[in-house]
């Protein structure tokens, strides 16, 4: 009988990849727990009642969420809506339907805007966006929900392509080659070829996206107003649950008023933990 | 050159002084050849030489790789398919090709054979089906497929890959077949079933073979081309050439003495 011999080697490295894994899985359970543990004052008792509601009264004792919650609905999935579409376009045209020497240009241009801060994002719009929006509404001061949509969605984009395009290109060339000397045009490589085999891509940078435009802090604290209100104006302002994280904790640290900032944390973990499971959902395909 | 080759076929497609250049380096030098319908045409020489490039010379595949450049010509339907105005897309639906390496999508084998014909607009599914069926038949892979259209391609032997690949080119329908070493992965029955399917498609096809087997280019072509270095060095009746070859260098190759 041949015995198989594991070498010290293979035992090391499943060991410590084993270990980062479970190191990893702790960790996020702890910040889990440590959430739940510090929003735990105001989880007991009369609180909790008031904080699903849509009343932010902290002197009054009530720490409604809800508008916040809304908020980052407001701002964050029609970002994803638009920047989405935008960025397969992009992705498309930078891969195959761009005259060869323009790909390699566009492609860099993506990878040049990962790299901005978004701090020159949100400032930049203050100067420039802002004022506009004010205009054209007519009405309030431009810090609004669009002008936070608009700005978060340039600057999900970037990353959106870069999956899109690394997805797209690891479509294999024979069958590009094939496609193309059937007689198929670019757009029909693209939607018949590209599409259906770089579907989980796809929707892995949708998701990329939204997450991030969830997550994302400053530009909303910049550019959406951040009234405690429930969003119904896209020209009218709003707080999402990050910003209204930043804007408390920056005023104080003892009172249960900040106790909320945790139960906000919970509420965006939930989300993107619940979008990460649909999303595997989604995409599990049967075996091939 | 020998003027044999014009027989009572028509010419469908030919090069009139073709040279191609890969950014500095020339790959062809003025080439001129003519393709006679429904005939095989096999190109033959040592590595290198020049037919893959040659070969993708007559339906715009070389406009794919960057820094590639022709001059002379290439006409086909009376008109220089060279020319800056030609609509590559629907010339190649005239000019197939078929690859060394089977590449069959990671689908069933029905769709394979199908998506070229939704690319090409077909939508009607009854037509659709039929044209497929059809396709499968001329490639001599009906009989072992029928009974599992929707299963993977990729479950299909290598040389089931191959002829499903050819069905596939045969969907859109082209009037010229080229094929870049069709059978060079297969194993010997499944070349000769290859072998086999060509000779069948040479009644309704114009077939332009690239191989490196002696034995294969005179089995199945009327024609045989010899290239050397980049160069058209003698093409003929592939019986007369393989028999009694006139320069000395396509002696030396199909006797191999070299290459
Ligand atoms: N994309 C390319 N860029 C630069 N040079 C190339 C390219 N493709 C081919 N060549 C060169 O052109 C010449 C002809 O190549 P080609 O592939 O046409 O030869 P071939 O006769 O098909 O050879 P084989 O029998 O090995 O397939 C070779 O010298 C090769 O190095
Ligand atoms: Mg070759």
């Amino acid at each position: 009988m041949i015995k198989a011999r594991r070498r010290p080697h293979e035992w090391i490295g499943e060991g410590a990849a084993a270990t980062a894994a479970l190191i990893t899985f702790a960790l996020t359970l702890a910040i889990f727990g440590f959430m739940g543990w510090l929003a735990m004052p105001l989880l007991q008792g009369e609180t909790l009642t008031t904080l699903f509601t849509s009343v932010w009264r902290p002197d009054r004792g009530q720490f409604g969420i809800l508008p916040m919650a809304w908020g980052t609905l407001a701002v964050a999935l029609p970002a994803t809506l638009l920047a989405f579409p935008l960025s397969l376009g992009f992705a498309c045209f930078a891969t195959h339907l761009a005259p060869r020497r323009l790909r390699k240009t566009l492609k860099g241009l993506a990878g040049l805007m990962t790299g901005i801060p978004t701090v020159v994002y949100g400032f930049s719009a203050v100067f420039l966006l802002v004022p506009l929006i004010r205009e054209m509404a007519g009405r309030g001061s431009g810090f609004s929900i669009i002008a936070a949509v608009l700005v978060l969605a340039l600057l999900i984009s970037p990353t959106m392509i870069l999956i899109l395009i690394s997805a797209f290109e690891a479509v294999p060339q024979p069958w590009q080659r094939c496609f193309d000397s059937m007689g198929a045009t670019p757009e029909e490589t693209v939607w018949h070829l590209l599409f259906p085999l770089a579907t989980r891509s796809m929707v892995g940078a949708l998701l990329l996206g939204l997450g991030r435009a969830i997550g994302d802090t400053l530009i909303a604290l910049m550019l959406a107003g951040n009234a405690v209100l429930a969003p119904t104006d896209p020209f009218g302002p709003a707080r999402t649950l990050t910003s209204h994280i930043g804007l408390v904790m920056a005023a104080d640290v003892e009172s249960l008023e900040f106790r909320s900032v945790f139960a906000c944390g919970l509420l965006l973990y939930l989300l993107i933990f619940v979008l990460t499971l649909l999303v595997r959902y989604l995409t599990r395909r049967p075996a091939a | 050159m020998t003027q044999e080759n014009k027989t009572t076929h028509d010419t469908i497609i030919q090069t009139q002084d073709l040279s191609l250049f890969y950014g500095d380096f020339q790959a062809l030098h003025e080439i001129s050849l003519s393709f006679a319908q429904r005939e095989v045409t096999a190109l033959i020489g040592p590595s290198g030489c020049g037919k893959s490039s040659f070969l993708r010379c007559l339906n715009r595949m070389n406009d794919l790789t960057a820094g590639t450049r022709s001059e002379g010509e290439v006409v086909f339907e009376g008109k220089n398919i060279l020319g800056k105005k030609i609509d590559v897309v629907s010339l190649r639906r005239h000019i197939g090709m078929v690859f060394q390496k089977a590449n069959p999508f990671p689908k069933s084998i029905y769709d394979n054979v199908a998506y070229g014909l939704v690319v090409n607009g077909l939508k009607n599914r009854s037509m659709v089906a039929a044209r497929v069926e059809k396709s499968l038949k001329q490639a001599a892979l009906w009989e072992e497929v029928k009974d599992r259209l929707n299963k993977p391609a990729l479950g299909l032997s290598g040389g089931q890959q191959q002829r499903l690949c050819i069905a596939r080119a045969l969907a859109v329908e082209p009037e010229i077949l080229l094929m870049d070493e069709p059978a060079s992965a297969l194993d010997p029955i499944a070349t000769q079933k290859i072998e086999e399917l060509i000779l069948e498609l040479k009644e309704r096809y114009t077939i332009i073979i690239v191989t490196h087997n002696m034995q294969q280019a005179s089995r199945v072509s009327d024609t045989t081309a010899f290239f050397y270095m980049g160069k058209l060095i003698e093409v003929g009746r592939t019986n007369a050439l393989f028999t009694k070859p006139i320069k000395k260098e396509t002696e030396d190759y199909i006797t191999g003495r070299f290459g």
